[in-house]
């Protein structure tokens, strides 16, 4: 069988003493070999102390995006046969440190839905007893595509803009916010989603630099998201007093 | 939000920042395209350049037109150049990531910060220099070419490079056409038209000589 | 003064999965303080893994027609070969409907019915009725006599998750993520919080309640093969069973799927069968008709994984190195049918197999996938043995499965006992007295962690390697108890599991342990995995019959007489073996019968002579 290198980010917050560096690791590499696989098998055989994150391994749940070789990555489902020499894994840029190659998403995300107030805005009461409301199958689809994010975070890695502006809400944050656009229940007023994203921190803070639409792994329509988002807070702000 | 954020914020301000440099890149490109095409007219002889230059001339197009570009052009700088990174650190972070990520949008949009910054101070130049040079006749921008050729051919690179993928950027950036075809076409303008400049320059050289 | 963080609240939940968060909701919103901690953020809960659907009873869709919650009743029992509890199994049917629209009103972007006549994949016609359009829909599950699964396209779990996170993130509900809960803290009568372990610096920390909710779902994970996100071990089964006053119930009920993909066991969802997805053998030859001539690939997932296995033993497998597998075909759906209904399905096959579904053949075969047992609760979903404790969703055994889980029941389970038992618990809560406790006695459980945590970095009680306990654990449980089970086989698993167990007690680190050290995590959770395996091997070797998941070759029949009743199992301090005690089920409504899907008693002993 051969074998492969890899080369992984090493810094653990509780020894910042020890200064951040890569760490070399050869491991035997079976056919079909994942990240996720690799990662696991160096854990268990050659350093238990290596830090990352999985929780699905089956690129639906966002746990694991790395930098792979440059790119912000799903590691789960990253083939290593697809990579060329020695693998180098990075934590994601722009989320805070826990250690190694794990990042805290889960703080950034919450913080992204507290933010654009990611949820249906309704003053509608429920009626556990009436029929649900009606809505068009096509309408149901379009909210589900903006909706099927997984909150990996590589769209705000990739972002330069996000890398060096931290209140910049990047393509995850705008794209949460055409979620809720397209919605019929949602009763939101223009004011009130201008509010949210029609500044610097929103949708005019986007360069059009693309590399969330290149690097999304649920390959979501982010530049037609994005550029759906700014028309519309141009529209908005523009007719608003 | 902090205090002193909250008595200054103005919330539109930067939807019209976005409006402006929208508008001022839109402008600027269209202005530069048909400027070379104006100044490409001495491929087809001196007389044609000459008569352009003066029925532009004489309908005011120049009066009028110019000083236009010339406040497009500074809006321009102060819409854009905002998003300009000015910390040390903020640049390192920038080339530490184009690097690394590979990214061919990102790379492109760091040669064109660059060549804006460039473009500043050169454009600024050759304007002043025609400017005062008035008017504008075959002759005297054949001298202006043969003894600042390579001032030209810097420029005509930094700026084709700077106004194609500009415009490029911009239709990405509202969503007009999808991106794919759109980096072709405006690749595809951009050759042209740096074809048809380095050809001008050419003639003028010849022009100069003679 | 203490040395450890106190944090004190109305309400703590133990899990941010679709039940966990469904209950705090119901809590907050009668004005609770409450607290969600989590493994994981909430949205990387499991339950976004769900891709099939939910099931509601609303009867919109053509095929869906005349159904109602009776029907559902009935489907659920069946399903749940008697083993369920039918009260609960009623309360539930008559609520999940009203949850599946409030799920609408909250965000799920259901798919609605479209107006108009339709051909299915095998050819029928129908028609969906213009007056109904706009309303839910609902697509084909195993084991359902109508059309009752509820979906978003392939991402029912996922959008379920995510609104009903957009509720908690409204209402403002603390979540601590990445932080563990690793023992429950009580007096013997009433339980007052968790010992938690902070995932990010490995800090301890205690949580003080008046009531709290095990809502940490299943334990796939103890299988060496199974569809379960990874953070699935079966923690909070383990920390009430740890407790020794609070049983587990009816862990020999396992559920296999039938369509895990191999090698990598992700699941491909039960829609892709009823969508109209065939199985093939090796000769490409649909077998299921041959034993299902009713039901099809869609008989219940026991019916079908069982039947499989049949085949495969039968010789007609196709041979891998990761063994004998089946094939699933959804070839002739269609790449439009596929690339969108189906998108994550073709996703998975093309990210972790490199192949195409449009065109080529899924490699599958059964594998493990949901746990019916949990932390045996009564209707209002509070815990046997201790006051002022809750479970609810994978990890409760409230008894809604029974012996075998319906596809879609799950989903449906969490937002609907979610919400049941989040009101019983509320109003628990805001009756219950202040909170009352001994500062030695919360102390005490803090300290114990803090104990094992040093011995374990001290290497005191042995030098035991956590990832090869867990291997052979995995092994175990795949190779004695898995599908097809018998008394030998059985025993052999709880003498190697008892034997790993107390290996599990002698375990050291290889690492320092020092703050969120993930080796510490494992070997934190290795004794309570093997405690619970335990009471899965040892309750299946116990109960000499079949029913539903729990298939015995040497029982081959259902046996009424004895054994229609649940396994509660116990945890006695310093025992190697779970104590085993029984209750009855509860009968109703449908009193036991036949399933109804072609296999009776008699044929599943074939699997038996066949071998
Ligand atoms: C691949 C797959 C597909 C499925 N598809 C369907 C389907 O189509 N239809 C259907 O009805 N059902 C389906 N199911 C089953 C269903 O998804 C689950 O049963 C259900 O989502 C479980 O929800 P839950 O809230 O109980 O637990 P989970 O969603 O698993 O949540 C558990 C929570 O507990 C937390 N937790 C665990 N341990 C601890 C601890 N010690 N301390 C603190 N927090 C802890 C975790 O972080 C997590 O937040 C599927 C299951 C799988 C595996
Ligand atoms: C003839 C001259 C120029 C033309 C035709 C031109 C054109 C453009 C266009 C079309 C864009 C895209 C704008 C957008 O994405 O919305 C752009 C962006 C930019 N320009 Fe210019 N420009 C010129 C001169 C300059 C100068 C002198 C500077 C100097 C500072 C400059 C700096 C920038 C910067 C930094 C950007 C990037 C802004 C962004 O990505 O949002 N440009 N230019
Ligand atoms: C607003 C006023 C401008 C006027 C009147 C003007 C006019 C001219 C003229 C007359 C020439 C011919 C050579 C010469 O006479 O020097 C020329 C060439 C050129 N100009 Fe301008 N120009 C203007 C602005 C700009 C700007 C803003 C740019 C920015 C990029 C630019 C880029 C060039 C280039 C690249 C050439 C060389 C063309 C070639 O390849 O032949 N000009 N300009
Ligand atoms: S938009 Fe795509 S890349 Fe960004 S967080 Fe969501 S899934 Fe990940
Ligand atoms: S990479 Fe960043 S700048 Fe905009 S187009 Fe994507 S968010
Ligand atoms: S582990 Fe869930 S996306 Fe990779």
């Amino acid at each position: 069988m051969s074998t492969r290198k890899f080369s992984i980010f090493r810094y653990n917050p509780i020894t910042p003493e020890v200064k951040p560096f890569m760490q070399e690791y050869t491991i035997e590499e079976p056919p079909g070999m994942t990240i996720f696989v690799a990662l696991n098998k160096i854990r268990e055989e050659l350093d238990p102390t290596l830090m990352f994150d999985f929780v699905c391994r089956a690129a639906i749940c966002g746990s694991c995006a790395m930098i792979i070789n440059g790119k912000p990555r799903l590691a789960c489902k990253t083939l290593t046969s697809d990579l060329k020499g020695t693998v180098t894994l990075m934590p994601l840029p722009v989320f805070k440190l826990i250690g190694d190659l794990s990042v805290d998403t889960g703080t950034w995300f919450r913080h992204l839905s507290v933010k654009t107030k990611s949820w249906i805005h309704s003053s509608k009461e429920f009626d556990p007893n009436a029929p649900e409301d009606r809505m068009d199958n096509e309408t149901a689809l379009e909210i589900y595509e903006a909706e099927r994010c997984i909150e990996c975070g590589c769209c705000i890695a990739g972002c330069v803009t996000a890398n060096i502006r931290e209140d910049f809400l990047g393509a995850a944050g705008i794209n949460r916010v055409a979620r809720f656009m397209v919605d019929p229940r949602d009763e939101r007023s223009k004011e009130e989603y201008f509010d949210v994203i029609g500044s610097d921190e929103g949708a005019f803070g986007c360069m059009g630099l693309m590399a969330c639409d290149d690097n999304c792994p649920m390959q979501l329509p982010l530049q037609l998201q994005l550029s759906f988002v700014r028309r519309k807070m141009v529209s908005f702000g523009l007719s608003i007093k | 939000m902090l205090v002193q954020k909250i008595l200054t914020r103005n919330p539109k301000a930067e939807l019209y920042y976005d409006l402006v440099e929208l508008f001022t890149g839109i402008t600027l490109v269209g202005f530069l395209w048909t400027h070379m095409l104006f100044v490409s007219t001495i491929l087809l002889g001196s007389d044609l350049f000459n008569t352009l230059s003066k029925s532009l001339d004489d309908y005011y197009l120049s009066y009028v037109g110019i000083p236009f570009i010339v406040l497009v052009f500074i809006m321009h700088i102060l819409s854009a150049g905002r998003r300009l990174p000015t910390r040390y650190q903020e640049q390192k972070i920038i080339w530490r990531h184009a690097k690394m990520l590979q990214g061919t949008d990102t790379w492109v949009w760091v040669f064109q910060a660059i060549t804006g910054a460039a473009i500043f101070a050169l454009a600024s130049i050759h304007m002043f220099v025609v400017l005062t040079g008035w008017p504008i006749t075959a002759t005297t921008s054949a001298g202006r070419v043969e003894a600042f050729w390579w001032f030209y051919l810097v420029l005509l690179l930094l700026g084709e490079y700077h106004a194609g993928f500009g415009i490029y950027r911009q239709f990405v950036k509202w969503g007009w056409f999808p991106r794919k075809p759109l980096g072709y076409v405006s690749k595809l303008i951009t050759v042209i038209i740096l074809t048809l400049g380095v050809a001008a320059l050419w003639v003028f050289l010849q022009l100069g000589g003679a | 003064m203490s040395n450890y963080t106190t944090i004190v609240s109305d309400v703590l939940v133990v899990g941010a999965g679709l039940a966990g968060e469904r209950a705090a909701i119901e809590a907050a919103s009668r004005g609770l303080d409450v607290i969600i901690l989590s493994l994981v953020p909430p949205r990387r809960s499991h339950s976004t893994a769900a891709q099939g659907g939910c099931q509601a009873s609303l009867g919109n869709c053509a095929m869906g027609s005349g159904d109602n919650t009776d029907v559902h009743f009935a489907d659920t029992v069946k399903g749940s070969d008697w083993g369920c509890d039918q009260e609960v199994a009623r309360l539930f049917v008559e609520t999940a409907p009203k949850a599946v629209r409030q799920m609408s009103m909250w965000g799920v972007p259901w798919n609605r019915v479209v107006g108009g006549k339709k051909t299915l994949p095998d050819g029928r016609e129908v028609e969906d009725p213009k007056e109904k359009e706009g309303l839910i829909t609902a697509r084909d599950f195993g084991g359902t006599a109508k059309w009752r699964t509820c979906y978003t396209a392939d991402g029912a779990g996922h959008t379920l998750q995510y609104a009903v996170d957009s509720v908690v993130i409204k209402l403002g509900i603390t979540v601590h993520d990445r932080t563990e809960a690793i023992s429950l803290i009580h007096d013997g009568e009433t339980c007052l919080g968790v010992v938690a372990r902070c995932l990010k610096t490995g800090e301890l920390r205690i949580y003080l309640a008046k009531s709290t909710v095990i809502a940490t779902g299943g334990y796939g994970r103890l299988y060496g093969a199974s569809t379960n996100a990874i953070i699935n071990e079966g923690n909070g089964m383990s920390i009430a069973l740890n407790t020794g006053l609070v049983p587990l119930g009816n862990m020999e009920a396992v559920q296999f799927h039938p369509t895990g993909m191999v090698p990598v066991w992700i699941l491909i969802t039960e829609g892709a069968r009823g969508d109209g997805g065939y199985l093939l053998d090796k000769n490409h030859h649909r077998f299921m008709p041959d034993y299902e001539p009713k039901k099809k690939e869609l008989a219940s997932r026991d019916v079908v994984s069982r039947r499989m296995i049949q085949h495969i033993r039968k010789g007609h497998g196709v041979d891998s190195p990761y063994g004998p597998h089946l094939w699933l075909d959804i070839r002739h759906l269609g790449a439009k049918h596929i690339n969108t209904n189906l998108r994550e399905i073709a996703n998975i096959c093309k990210n972790f197999n490199g192949i195409d579904p449009v065109n080529a053949l899924i490699p599958v075969r059964p594998t493990q996938h949901y746990s019916m047992g949990g932390v045996r609760t009564n209707i209002d979903g509070q815990v046997y043995g201790l006051k002022g404790l809750f479970a609810v969703g994978e990890a409760a055994c409230w008894d809604l499965h029974g012996f075998n889980r319906l596809g879609g029941n799950s989903l449906a389970e969490t937002i609907v006992s979610g919400w049941i038992v989040g009101k019983k618990m509320a109003e628990y809560t805001l009756g219950a007295a202040e909170l009352n406790y001994q500062y030695n006695n919360v102390q005490g459980f803090a300290k114990e962690q803090q104990e094992r945590i040093n011995n374990l970095i001290a290497g005191k009680q042995g030098k035991e390697n956590v990832y090869a306990l867990r291997k052979e654990m995995e092994q175990t449980l795949m190779d004695y108890v898995g599908i097809f089970r018998n008394g030998p086989d059985l025993q052999k698993a709880v003498d190697n599991l008892k034997e790993i167990y107390h290996r599990s007690l002698k375990i050291g680190l290889q690492s320092s342990g020092k703050g969120a050290n993930p080796e510490l995590s494992t070997c934190l959770r290795m004794p309570g995995m093997l405690r619970l395996a335990l009471c899965i091997s040892y309750g299946a070797l116990t109960r000499t019959e079949s029913r539903g998941s729990h298939a015995r070759e040497d029982f081959p029949k259902r046996d009424d007489a004895n054994w229609l009743k649940r396994t509660l199992a116990y945890w006695k301090e310093g025992s190697d073996l779970p104590d085993l005690q029984y209750e009855p089920v509860k009968i109703t409504e449908l009193p036991p019968g036949d399933r109804g899907y072609g296999e009776s008693s008699a044929s599943s002993a074939e699997g038996k002579k066949q071998n």
